[in-house]
């Protein structure tokens, strides 16, 4: 059992969370995924997940896809992951049961850190827009934030991306 | 080049004016100039607005962003971040806040000072004070 170096990578919209998650595995020799969480449905759907497993084979990374049960992605031991993202798989998981998405997803994400040498967990900050949605929107909201908050006591290190700048949160910068 | 960045109404146009002797009525503001005063501006406020005006006049803002860090080299650029909540139902909001998004990281890169400000604390996350 593998209990491998875990970071969590926050931020707004297209402020660098992804560019960091890529350059902290730069120089990892072993097997590199990337595993999406996007669901099937939508206009959208397809073409961004054909797109994601383009970009993966560019980059040298093995494309997965798994909206739900993240545990169960396969992965081989000793291998570098990224997870892209944390707060789409929550919106999937609790089409399932809505109260305990985040239990399910924690006891998924320790699953890959048994696999998984260097584990990047990209999430999101979708809490600070100030506006007050529908009852399901803040139950989302809410368990975003439980995630990130939860994952941040065992993660090794949380890097919050400011418009490109990494800025340490917990632990150091790779 | 300098920015400085953070949520509404944080103190970033004090800090611009306590940090770099500006006064707010010199600055260029995003809200209302015309594009072409960015070029020559000292300051420019509120850029983010710029951005969704640029949007909306079919101008292309992150060509417009790189051309201005080419141009203007010594500015300071005001502006929110606004990337930090739900996913926009409507296809324009989402591309503004992308659009946004790239923007800030481009003028984040070229400028050799960040400020964030929150609560009216600055702190610098690129960058160190001006020496006094």
């Amino acid at each position: 059992m593998v209990i491998g170096m875990i970071t969590l990578v926050t931020g707004g919209t297209r402020c660098g969370k992804a560019k960091y998650a890529e350059s902290v595995l730069d120089s990892f020799e072993g097997r590199k995924y990337c595993i999406a969480t996007m669901g099937h449905s939508g206009d959208e759907a397809g073409g961004v997940i054909a797109r994601h497993y383009m970009l993966c084979k560019d980059k040298n990374f093995i494309a997965l896809n798994q909206p739900r049960d993240i545990g169960a992605s396969r992965i081989e031991e000793g291998c570098g992951v990224i997870l892209e993202c944390l707060d789409l798989l929550c919106l999937n998981e609790m089409y399932l049961g809505a109260d305990s998405a985040a239990d399910r997803i924690i006891g998924g994400i320790k699953k890959l850190a048994e696999k998984a040498a260097e584990l990047v967990i990209v999430t999101n900050e979708v809490g600070s827009d100030g506006i007050n949605y529908s009852h399901d929107t803040m139950n989302f909201i809410r368990q975003v934030a439980e995630l990130n908050s939860r994952i941040a006591v065992f993660a090794d290190n949380v890097i919050e991306c400011v418009y490109g700048i990494p800025i340490v949160r917990k632990g150091v910068l790779r | 080049m300098k920015m400085i960045i953070g949520g509404a109404y944080q103190g970033k146009i004090r800090c611009a004016c306590e940090y770099f002797g500006f006064k707010e009525s010199e600055m260029v503001n995003g809200s209302i100039c015309d594009f072409e005063e960015v070029f020559a501006a000292r300051c420019i406020k509120s850029y983010h607005k710029l951005i969704s005006r640029l949007l909306a006049e079919g101008v292309d803002p992150v060509a417009f962003t790189e051309k201005l860090c080419e141009a203007n080299k010594d500015v300071v650029i005001i502006m929110d971040e606004i990337g930090c909540g739900i996913v926009p139902v409507e296809k324009a909001e989402r591309l503004r806040r992308e659009a946004t998004g790239r923007c800030g990281c481009i003028i984040a890169e070229k400028s050799d000072t960040v400020i964030r400000v929150i609560c009216g604390i600055p702190s610098f996350i690129k960058g160190a004070p001006p020496q006094v």
